[in-house]
């Protein structure tokens, strides 16, 4: 007897719906997870006692046996940047995942999105069509409880589970005074806009990311209980370095160490691995599996961004409502997606308040000016980014370093390389930047760093799906193509990026992954 | 009221200084070092007062990581004295002259700004929502993950005309 029908190797988000959903079909269901616990109340007091309130990293517990990266107030170097662009992309490891600090954006791709090779000639299509994620979609979004405005280019069958959260002043003005130049339009996010699925509405309190303190925006830990509600067990401190396969290519155990290095292994007939888009490609690099395409841990895509901050004519105060509620979408999708990447032009609602303080002390303003510059700029800034397509690239990908961890096992290196297709569209959204700002009256005007981009975590690609066995790495359910019973779940199947963050495709994806590996029966869907 | 010990300290160290930038807070009588990091905070924050108790544990944990911040405050509350330096521009002075105080005043302004004091690995935060950083703006914004309001509240126009 196995130890467990299916083994799912990751707590985020994705494993654990998948293993939701799965254990509601019946199976036996065991998650492995490699760190710790993490607690709603614990990371709230962190974040208040944290002396870095910008970095969403700091409240979290740090699980040595099981590291992620970490940037401040030191690197600990876990991910090794090969260049020649730097990638520091941040990610968690503990209970429910990476998504404990996400900011909850959960867009649906555009249909165009999974076709851009024949649309465009650029990038590659995907084995599916948007018609075939659409009730994947549509699953999700109501598990996850999402709230978005109709008018986002993504064609739905059905409804929102919710209309989209009640717009910040901020948002307001800055749609009144684009318009007509530019829709303004609620972002689609996995926020209560009422009480929904035993969590309350929204109240603003302005740290969705890192935390929200009432779990008004959903996220992997309450993913993660609701495995466990459906009868799915966990494993917690179960570090997975091998995967071992037996002589007809089928996944017969994984092999897992504990903090204190003692080494385990459980058995399953079905292996789902949702360890993240850089620890996913890392354990099946580790395990020497699933890879006769030499694609495993490729084409790694996050959408990049710049950026521009400006004081407009009036006082918005940033700060009240949600920290991403608009954006606009009209950059997402045209011919001009053969020259340079599409995008996505987001406002942040963020409370200026941290980082100004930072500005005026590192510029040496004390005394009374301090006071007056302070509420001037909290009440006058605003920022706008691009969120960039990135194309695949087969040398941009993640690859086992020549360091170990605490447990000895390989640590990630990434190798990333910024191409012109990214830097044509930050220059094409320069444009954009300029009107918005002149629109808005705008002043003191700083952009990013001309050439340096921002991370945005959305880790797609590395374990990219397709139909050509040779050319991919999983199938369009998932389903690795050397080994009939290992599904892979999570962002990094995704073949191209779009201009949306990746969390709910990803979701969607793997909901549709487990209905392949065990059907839902009819009585209980 | 402040003690004779205290008095002379004034006196000696704010004599002909513009009354303006005054501060009346005390500290406790006999400690000088606290009385002239009050004193310098006050200055760098921009008010006529800060408030000792809130000061205490900011105070505390400086010296904690630094057995010479006493006498640091005393010796740069003595130069702003004796050279009738300005606030808005004593970063700069002391920037240009690199002097061993430079760091001082972004410190004991971040200690009451935002709570922080210490920096890189040594940095701890003291104070929050009680910042002055966030005082200052309390009118219209709470700090991040305190509740705003009622669902929808922030969907009005802001509360001040800053
Ligand atoms: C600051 C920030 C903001 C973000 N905002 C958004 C947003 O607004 N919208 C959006 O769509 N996305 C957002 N993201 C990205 C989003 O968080 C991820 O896409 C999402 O968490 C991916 O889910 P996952 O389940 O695939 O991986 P994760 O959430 O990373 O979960 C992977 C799990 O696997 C575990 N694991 C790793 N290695 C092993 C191992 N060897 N053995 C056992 N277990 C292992 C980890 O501990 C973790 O629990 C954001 C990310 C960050 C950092
Ligand atoms: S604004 Fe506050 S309540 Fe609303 S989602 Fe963000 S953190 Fe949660």
């Amino acid at each position: 007897m196995p130890d467990a029908e299916v083994v799912v190797i990751g707590s985020g988000i994705c494993g654990a719906l998948a293993a939701r959903r799965l254990a509601l079909a019946g199976a036996d269901v065991l998650v492995l997870e490699a760190g710790g616990p993490i607690e709603r109340g614990q990371v709230v007091a962190a974040f208040r006692d944290s002396p870095r309130k910008s970095d969403w990293l700091a409240p979290y517990p740090y699980h040595p046996w099981a590291p992620h990266p970490l940037y401040l107030p030191e690197e600990n170097n876990y991910l090794v940047q090969a260049g020649p662009d730097p990638w520091p992309v941040q990610y968690l490891r503990g209970v429910g995942g990476t998504s404990w600090h996400w900011a909850a954006q959960a867009w649906r791709l555009l249909p165009s999105d999974l076709r851009l090779a024949s649309l465009y000639g650029v990038g590659v299509d995907w084995p599916l069509s948007y018609e075939e994620l659409d009730p994947w979609y549509q699953e999700a979004e109501e598990l996850m409880g999402v709230a978005g405005a109709e008018d986002t280019g993504s064609p739905r069958s059905q409804p929102f589970p919710m209309a989209p959260v009640a717009e910040p002043w901020a948002m307001r003005r800055i749609r009144e005074r684009l318009a007509p130049l530019y829709a303004v339009t609620a972002n689609t996010a996995a926020r209560n806009s009422r009480s929904y699925g035993g969590r309350p509405a929204c109240c603003g309190n302005n740290s969705c990311q890192p935390i929200c303190p009432i779990d008004a925006q959903y996220h992997g830990g309450l993913a993660i209980r609701s495995a466990l509600d459906a009868g799915a067990r966990l494993q917690s401190h179960a570090v997975v370095h091998r995967l071992e396969a037996d002589a007809g290519g089928r996944i017969r155990a994984a092999h897992y160490l504990t903090p204190d290095g003692q080494p385990r292994q459980v058995s399953g007939q079905v292996f789902i691995v949702a360890a993240n888009g850089v620890e996913s490609p890392k354990l099946l690099l580790m395990s020497g599996l699933a890879n006769r395409s030499g694609q495993v841990g490729r084409n790694l895509m996050d959408h990049l961004s710049t950026a521009l901050t400006f004081e407009a004519d009036e006082p918005l105060w940033l700060g009240r409502g949600p920290q991403s509620p608009s954006a606009i979408n009209s950059r997402r999708d045209g011919e001009f997606r053969r020259e340079h990447a599409a995008y996505r032009l987001d406002f942040t609602n963020i409370s200026r308040v941290d980082s100004v303080t930072n500005d005026l002390l590192e510029k040496g303003v004390y005394g009374p000016a301090f006071e007056q510059q302070l509420r001037r700029r909290v009440a006058h800034e605003m920022g706008v980014r691009n969120v960039l397509e990135v194309l695949p690239d087969p040398a941009n990908r993640i690859v086992l370093s020549g360091r170990t961890d605490a447990l000895g096992l390989p640590t990630p290196q990434v190798h990333y390389r910024i191409d012109d297709y990214v830097r044509r569209g930050a220059q094409a959204a320069q444009q954009d930047f300029a009107l918005i700002a002149e629109r808005m009256g705008g002043q003191r005007l700083r952009y990013s760093a001309a050439g340096k981009f921002s991370a945005n975590h959305h880790i797609t690609g590395t374990l990219a799906m397709g139909d050509d066995p040779a050319r991919s790495v999983c199938d369009r359910y998932g389903r690795a193509h050397d080994h009939d019973n290992l599904y892979l779940c999570g962002t990094a199947v995704m073949p191209t990026s779009g201009t949306m963050n990746a969390t709910l495709t990803a979701v969607a994806l793997a909901l549709r992954s487990a209905e392949q590996i065990r059907p839902m029966p009819a009585a209980r869907a | 009221m402040p003690s004779p010990t205290r008095r002379l300290l004034l006196k000696a160290v704010l004599a002909g200084y513009a009354t303006a930038w005054l501060p009346t807070a005390w500290a406790a009588p006999g400690d000088a070092g606290q009385a002239a990091f009050l004193d310098l905070s006050a200055l760098l924050v921009g008010r006529s007062y800060v408030d000792p108790a809130q000061g205490k544990p900011l105070f505390e944990a400086f010296k904690a990581q630094a057995g010479d911040f006493p006498n640091r405050c005393l010796a740069l509350l003595a130069q702003i004295q004796a050279r009738q330096l300005d606030p808005a521009t004593l970063q700069r002075v002391l920037d240009a002259e690199a002097s061993p105080l430079a760091a001082l005043p972004r410190q004991v302004a971040r200690a009451w700004l935002q709570g922080v004091v210490g920096s890189g690995t040594k940095a701890r935060c003291l104070a929050y929502e009680t910042a002055l950083n966030a005082q200052m703006v309390g009118d219209v914004l709470r700090p991040p993950s305190y509740a705003y309001g009622a669902y929808g509240s922030w969907a009005s126009a802001e509360r001040s005309d800053a």
